[in-house]
């Protein structure tokens, strides 16, 4: 009998690491406080939009230090992606998204959010690879033939936000007409610029970090055309966590703004 | 004949084979199927069937099915031409590395498809790739986000199988009715084509139909390598991926026609798995 114990306890915990590190959607990564002999255990998932990876990644663990005891887990990827986990009934007690679309999708449609706000802004830019191999200099150069554009697929917010871009430009179809690749993400975008297979992509002005400076280049769009993203935050309705959750909200909208000015984030409206 | 099968180990009535089942066997093998069945039935249950010929007709799905029957069709196909005579070299020749050959061409089978995909731009990549940098900057050609790639991904992840159905094949086969064929002035040509080939027949099905099948299924490398863009890297996993995040329900009707082909795909191949 306590080799059946044994065998099925060692197979739920092996199910148990599958889901963890195989979601499916976008990365998940845990970071663990390291005092904890003060408060209470706790442990907050949040979701949020993948462009907010580092950024977040800094605020969590500053979050955590001034939380002993609380463990948080982010759990990045598309904003869609992200709202229809929710909606399907994902645990998350905050959900971060690159748009407000999303935002409303879980607040009408899925459990409903609490403490709603806007906590920053981001710029879309042209991202192409350190040796910029078309040589592209501005939108225009997009609709060259030939060129290799990657844009996120439609519903993701830097899709929209950079179909959006092109409508204004007037270069729609000439530029949609390049488009070789709709990738989950904007981190999946910034990853195939990176690997010098796709000439240019639309992303964030926040996706050039310091860690991947050296391989892309950042070309600024004017901002008559441009789209300025706005993110909003909120507590997920039914959270375990509401109150710790609520004050991680609370830390993004205060000490965490100069994180994100850090990263390269625009204050909210 | 007869005298045989009541010798053959399946009859055998050892008390380990007829005996009482143990409880805890039962419990796990049931939880074993719980676990296959659960998401199963999820799926058939999540199916929105008063609109799913309105979406599989969708431009979207037709698209992807067109595309995917082509990509695992020429993938499979590949499988086979360049298989066969790998199985052949790899059952009937002895040379050294012969192992490290045979481990190497079984890795895709038990490795992680986005490592596949890492590794396939690493060969074909146009920046990096070892070949495809070669290929870019003297030809201009360039492998990654074309319908090419989807169909090299495909391929790369589907080979290990039809290798192995073949070589199964290969290894069960009567080496004497080859010999008598030649002994009667066949040439090595006529009995590759009309002993070898015709008695594997079985055999070649099944390494066709089950890299077919692997090919169908392919992901991870295809989104890594090939890119996702409808009517030329999109096949239906990768377009299933896509309508998860904006029409759900769209994705549950192609998951379900993709359970359908693999369903069709273990009946074709019930003598194999069925038994």
């Amino acid at each position: 009998m306590k080799r059946v114990l044994i065998l099925a306890t060692s197979a739920v915990l092996l199910l148990a690491a599958c889901s963890d590190s195989n979601d499916g959607e976008g990365t998940t990564g845990t970071t663990e406080a390291s005092g904890g002999s003060g408060g209470a255990e706790a442990e907050l998932t949040v979701s949020a939009a993948s462009s907010l990876t580092e950024a977040f990644g800094e605020i969590g663990d500053a979050f955590e230090a001034a939380n002993p005891g609380t463990t948080v887990t982010f759990n990045f990827g598309p904003s869609d992606g992200l709202a229809g986990q929710i909606n399907e009934g994902a645990p998350a007690d905050v959900f971060a998204s690159a748009s407000p679309t999303w935002m409303d999708s879980v607040q009408d449609d899925g459990p409903g959010v609490t403490g709603r706000a806007d906590f920053a802004q981001n710029r879309l830019a042209i991202i192409v690879p350190a040796d910029n191999p078309a040589g592209i200099e501005d939108l225009d150069d997009l609709t060259e033939d030939g060129v290799q554009l990657v844009l996120a697929a439609e519903g993701v917010p830097a899709g929209d936000y950079a179909r959006e871009i092109f409508k204004n430009a007037g270069i729609s179809r000439a530029a949609l007409a390049n488009v070789v690749s709709n990738e989950e993400d904007v981190k999946a975008v910034i990853t195939k610029v990176m690997s010098g297979e796709a000439d240019a992509g639309i992303g964030y002005v926040t996706d050039v970090t310091p860690d991947v400076a050296d391989q892309v280049t950042l070309i600024p769009i004017p901002d008559e055309v441009n789209v300025i993203a706005t993110y909003p935050i909120a507590v997920v309705n039914g959270s375990q966590e509401a109150d710790l959750a609520q004050s991680f909200v609370d830390y993004v909208l205060g000490d965490g703004q100069q994180t994100l000015a850090g990263f390269g984030f625009l204050p909210p409206p | 004949m007869a005298t045989d099968s009541r010798h053959s180990p399946g009859s055998a009535s050892s008390p380990l084979r007829k005996g009482r089942i143990p409880a805890g066997f039962v419990v796990l093998a049931t939880l074993g199927v719980a676990l296959v069945a659960l998401p199963l039935l999820g799926l058939v249950l999540r199916t929105p069937w008063s609109r799913v010929l309105e979406i599989l007709t969708s431009e979207t799905a037709r698209t992807a099915l067109r595309l995917s029957l082509i990509v695992a069709t020429t993938a499979a196909a590949i499988s086979f031409v360049l298989g066969f005579p790998l199985a052949w070299v790899l059952v009937r020749s002895t040379f050294p590395g012969k192992t490290l050959v045979r481990a190497v061409v079984i890795l895709p089978l038990v490795m992680p498809p986005v490592v596949a995909g890492v590794g396939l731009l690493a060969a074909f990549g146009r920046r990096s790739g070892l070949i495809g940098s070669w290929l870019y900057d003297w030809f201009g050609i360039q492998l990654t986000f074309t319908t090419a790639a989807a169909v090299l991904a495909a391929t790369f992840v589907s080979f290990p199988l039809a290798v192995l159905a073949l070589e199964a094949g290969l290894r069960g086969l009567d080496e004497r009715l080859e010999d008598a064929a030649a002994t009667l002035g066949a040439s090595r040509w006529y009995v590759l084509r009309r002993v070898t080939l015709p008695l594997m027949g079985p055999q070649i099905a099944a390494a066709l139909v089950l890299s077919w099948a692997r090919a169908l299924g392919e992901f991870g490398a295809t989104i890594t390598f090939a890119g996702n863009l409808q009517g030329r890297t999109q096949t239906l996993p990768l377009a299933v991926f896509e309508q998860l995040q904006t029409d759900t329900d769209a994705a549950f009707a192609v998951s379900m026609l993709l359970i359908l082909l693999a369903f069709a795909v273990i009946l074709a191949l019930r003598g194999r798995f069925l038994r």
